[in-house]
């Protein structure tokens, strides 16, 4: 990876940016050990290939916040008075310019996306609570959906006489096509019973499995069937791909900052493009703002730490340290998780969980089928078992064999599991080495998920085995005590813990016990 | 044996070798971070956060950037819930189940609020119904009932409280009245949300007195709004006996920005509560909700044991040692200050805690809101002065009255210094016969 070339290709339609900010003229661009440097808080040996969940923040952008929470500090009434609505609002112009909106005013600031589905959720409680919108009135989501705006919707939505179709995201999944048809499909559900679609949640990039949808499309299909309002969840969209709310033309667009904005946690940004209906969006932490406007409102919903909000422009700087600025970022993000992507499906023999271009810095690898992924229990013990044993962090999902046994298959049965790998300026080839690797090993093992412990059961996994070892161990009592040391200190550090716990993958019981023969 | 799955450990903070408590250096320095140049005696806005707990957080920071799933899956939960049952024991709560850990008093009132808007909503209660307030409720609250509660069919009276006040008795009397204008016209008292210290002007109000008199009138819910509370005055849960009781813990107790926890006493009702950012753990209790409401940087919730032992190894009497001396000094230089300028205390000492109003020379013309702001700015910008003012509109008949407080606090890095240079600016404002009229808009 450190060969590849710092040219980044215009190839890819999510990158074409019509209002490029004009970048510095710089002599050179951010070398890979300023790179090192700038992430070095990362733990080493952890393959972080699950930038999706977490995000990422270089070390210059951590500065630049620490210094912001200094000047609070130093004297906070003079901060807030004369300090904190002018730099928000120069965060949000900065976001405003990124994202090709009309008016500052259209853009706000809250923690994350999971604050926005609140804000966007309430208003639409509201409406149904308030008459305005009727018993068989739908809201239209994704059946994947991130879990958290399932929830709001619970939350506000359901209790006030609002129902909700799901339309099934097909998966793997092929074209865009295949999920445009699904949506039309949601879409006649929701208006069979004669009554309206008020709301429409699109993720721009779903969570799991991950897959860029096109929202364009389906927004152009919404406001064809009388779709009330459109929200779009881009909370993976910032960084990863283009966001222009413009050419989007959603009511309420958020996306995260932290994740592939490089901000620290945590910041999004909710932008609400129509004025009808933004006069009656309010943040739920009701403060001595409200009633003037959801941007001023998120700008102060009482005492905190308001330095993530505050470093917008710092992260400008820092991106446009590469060549092609966000744009280059995203296109070699894109452009090397997809190598490696098609790297480990040749290694694993599986496939791709979608076409590349329905990628962005994420892309979904079939497991080998031999794994027996069978279930989401299954998924997070992998998860675990990668992240403790193999110092690979990267997230498992589950889909379930079609009907009719027509999934993707290998030659040793149905693929049912899949990484989400990702890629982010941080990354190097070695991490997808490895995970390449630890899966072959698994195999090689003959391991199956099933057999993974979860990480509480590990304790009794480890007593287990350090009984037998010490039933077959009584012979050879110059041997015991430093076996029972570390059964003991399997329950007293962490570390201990883990050796123990690694001790019984790697060397089988029956090969101590030989080597305790053979003494 | 992978050494890449262990966590390399990171280095705690050296204890320091303590034979005796905290020296008047080693608090300036742990409050170095201040500007030097101000008379800081505004720590109720605000608060502050000692050098050795910010040390502590941007340690859990740094732990959540090294390895976020892992600090997710591992650290956050156990975390939180160490802090929480460390505050429990503080406030006396019977169960840490009672205890949520929130951003701040703005959250928790949001939280209050939101369920009694539900209640209305779903007609439990009847439009025209009441919540009760003081007419001294903080802006933000005021904001949320309106937002809330009126917004869903409640009907919302402001108890009228005297200023200056003299007794307690003054502020019970107020109140009761209240209650029974809330009662005409065959309507109940849903909700009666009570300062334990307001914040301006400031006093502390006797709540536990109040909640009695709720009960006994049938109120439903009683919203104890104890921003200033914990650090500064008692915080019993068990002898305030409310229904909901949330206090910061950056203002006076010494956290980083920002965290506040939110009391819920067990009952059938309490089941109702609910964070407004709603996540996975929606449905498992506010105490689990609050703790996940997406991802962000929790460290300010994760730093309350290290605060404790600040507190308790540190200073002699933990933290009741300081709040009585801060109560002792804020009077001691309240009554300086008043004696200076020939005014008064806006309340006696046993309705302070460690702020205290007082009044401003009459001469200096404070006539509206928007003066008692400009005043502000410029004692902060020509005498490096921070403090809040407050402005009490003069009654029928009264002349020459005193119509400008000040309300200074007294925090463990704060000296006689700071007072005396907020006296001294006073005296050469009225020495040069300034008013606020001449201020520029």
């Amino acid at each position: 990876m450190e060969e590849d070339p710092r040219n980044g290709k215009a190839t890819h339609h999510h990158y074409h940016h019509p209002h490029t900010p004009k970048k510095p003229r710089l002599i050179q661009f951010i070398s890979e050990p300023e790179i090192r440097q700038e992430f070095s808080h990362h733990q080493s040996g952890v393959a972080r290939i699950n930038n999706g969940s977490f995000g990422s923040c270089p070390g210059s952008v951590l500065d630049a916040q620490k210094k912001w929470q200094l000047r609070f500090l130093q004297q906070p009434d003079d901060f807030c008075f004369n300090t904190l609505k002018k730099g928000i609002l120069e965060s949000r112009t900065v976001i405003k310019n990124l994202i090709n909106a009309d008016n500052v005013d259209d853009v706000s600031l809250v923690d994350n996306a999971t604050t926005a589905a609140a804000i966007v959720l309430q208003h639409i409680g509201r409406q149904f609570a308030e008459g305005k919108f009727q018993k068989n009135d739908t809201v239209i989501m994704f059946h994947c959906a991130y879990q958290a705006v399932k929830k709001s919707i619970q939350a506000y939505v359901t209790p006030v006489g609002g129902s909700v179709i799901q339309v099934q995201l097909p998966f793997p999944v092929n074209s865009n096509e295949e999920i445009i048809r699904e949506f039309r499909k949601g879409l006649e559900r929701g208006k069979a019973n004669g009554g309206r679609v008020r709301l429409a949640i699109l993720d721009h990039i779903t969570s799991m499995p991950s897959v860029v949808i096109p929202v364009c499309e389906l927004i152009k299909i919404c406001r064809e069937e009388c779709v009330d309002q459109v929200f779009v969840d881009g909370a993976h969209a910032i960084g990863s791909v283009l966001v222009d709310v413009k050419e989007i033309g959603a009511d309420f667009y958020v996306s995260n900052l932290y994740k592939w904005f490089f901000s620290p946690p945590s910041v999004a940004f909710l932008y609400c493009g129509n004025s009808g209906i933004k006069c009656d969006v309010h943040h739920p932490v009701v403060s001595h703002e409200y009633g003037n406007g959801l941007p001023t409102e998120s700008a102060w919903v009482g005492a905190r730490d308001y330095s993530p909000q505050l470093v917008v422009p710092s992260i400008l700087e820092f991106v446009n340290r590469f060549e092609g600025g966000i744009q280059g970022i995203m296109e070699r993000n894109h452009d090397q998780v997809v190598k490696m992507g098609k790297m480990l499906a040749e290694s694993w023999g599986t496939n791709l969980g979608s076409p590349p271009e329905m990628c962005a810095s994420m892309i979904m690898v079939g497991l080998p089928a031999r794994l027996c992924v069978t279930s989401e229990d299954d998924a997070i013990r992998l998860r675990s078992h990668l992240r403790v044993y193999h110092g690979i962090e990267v997230p498992v999902y589950y889909q379930a064999m079609k009907k009719g046994d027509s999934g993707p298959k290998d030659k040793d049965g149905c693929i049912t599991g899949y990484v989400r790998i990702s890629h982010q300026v941080y990354n190097t080839a070695e991490d997808y080495f490895k995970l390449r690797d630890a899966i072959n090993q698994l195999l090689e093992d003959h391991n199956v998920c099933k057999m993974l412990p979860l990480e509480q059961k590990r304790y009794v996994y480890s007593l287990f085995y350090a009984f037998s070892c010490e039933i077959f161990c009584t012979k050879h009592q110059h041997l015991f005590h430093p076996f029972l040391s570390f059964f003991v200190l399997s329950f007293t550090t962490e570390s201990s813990r883990k050796f123990v716990g690694s001790l019984r993958f790697h060397i089988k019981t029956r090969v101590i016990c030989s080597l305790v023969t053979k003494k | 044996m992978r050494t890449t799955s262990m966590v390399t450990p990171l280095p705690i903070p050296k204890k320091p070798k303590i034979s005796s408590f905290i020296t008047q250096s080693e608090i300036q320095s742990e409050f170095s971070h201040h500007d030097p140049a101000v008379a800081r005696i505004n720590n109720g806005s605000f608060g502050c956060c000692p050098a050795s707990i910010i040390e502590a957080q941007q340690i859990w920071q740094l732990k959540f950037l090294r390895q976020p799933d892992h600090f997710y899956v591992n650290e956050l939960k156990k975390g939180i819930l160490r802090s929480r049952t460390i505050i429990k024991d503080l406030v006396h709560a019977e169960h840490v189940d009672e205890i949520s850990i929130v951003d701040n008093a703005t959250t928790a009132a949001a939280i209050v609020l939101q369920q009694t808007a539900w209640a209305f909503k779903e007609g439990k209660f009847e439009k025209g119904d009441v919540a009760v307030m003081l007419h001294y409720a903080y802006g933000s609250v005021k904001k949320s009932i309106e937002a809330y509660v009126s917004r869903s069919g409640g009907k919302v009276i402001e108890v009228q409280l005297p200023f200056p006040v003299n007794s307690n008795d003054e502020i019970i009397s107020e109140f009761r009245r209240a209650l029974e204008r809330g009662k005409a016209d065959g309507k109940r008292v849903r909700l009666a949300v009570i300062d334990h210290i307001t914040s301006m002007p400031c006093v502390v109000i006797p709540v536990k007195e109040l909640v009695q008199i709720c009960r006994e009138e049938g109120v439903d819910q009683v919203f104890v709004d104890a921003a200033h509370g914990i650090g500064c005055t008692d915080v019993n849960m068990k002898e305030i006996g409310a229904d909901f009781y949330t206090s910061n813990l950056h203002k006076w107790l010494f956290c980083p920005p920002s965290i506040a926890f939110l009391y819920c006493r067990k009952s059938a009702k309490s089941s109702d509560l609910h964070h407004p950012v709603v996540s996975h753990e929606y449905g498992n209790g506010l105490a689990v909700e609050s703790a996940w409401i997406g991802t962000r940087d929790y460290s300010a919730q994760l730093v309350v044991p290290s605060v404790l032992e600040f507190v308790n190894n540190r200073f002699e009497g933990g933290i009741e040692g300081i709040k009585k001396r801060n109560h002792d000094t804020v009077v001691e230089m309240g009554e300086m200050l008043a004696k200076a300028w020939e005014t008064h205390l806006g309340s006696p000492p046993y309705m302070c805690a460690s702020m205290i109003m007082v009044g401003l020379p009459a001469c200096l013309g404070i006539n509206s809101e928007s003066d008692t702001m400009k005043l502000r700015a410029h004692f902060r910008e020509n005498f490096g002065v921070e403090v809040p003012l407050y402005y009490r509109a003069p009654k029928d008949g009264e002349v020459g009255s005193v119509t400008g407080y000040a309300r200074i606090s007294h925090q463990v890095y704060n000296k006689v210094n700071d007072y005396d240079k907020f006296r001294d600016a006073v005296s050469q404002l009225v020495g040069n016969r300034f008013t606020c009229t001449l201020l520029s808009k």
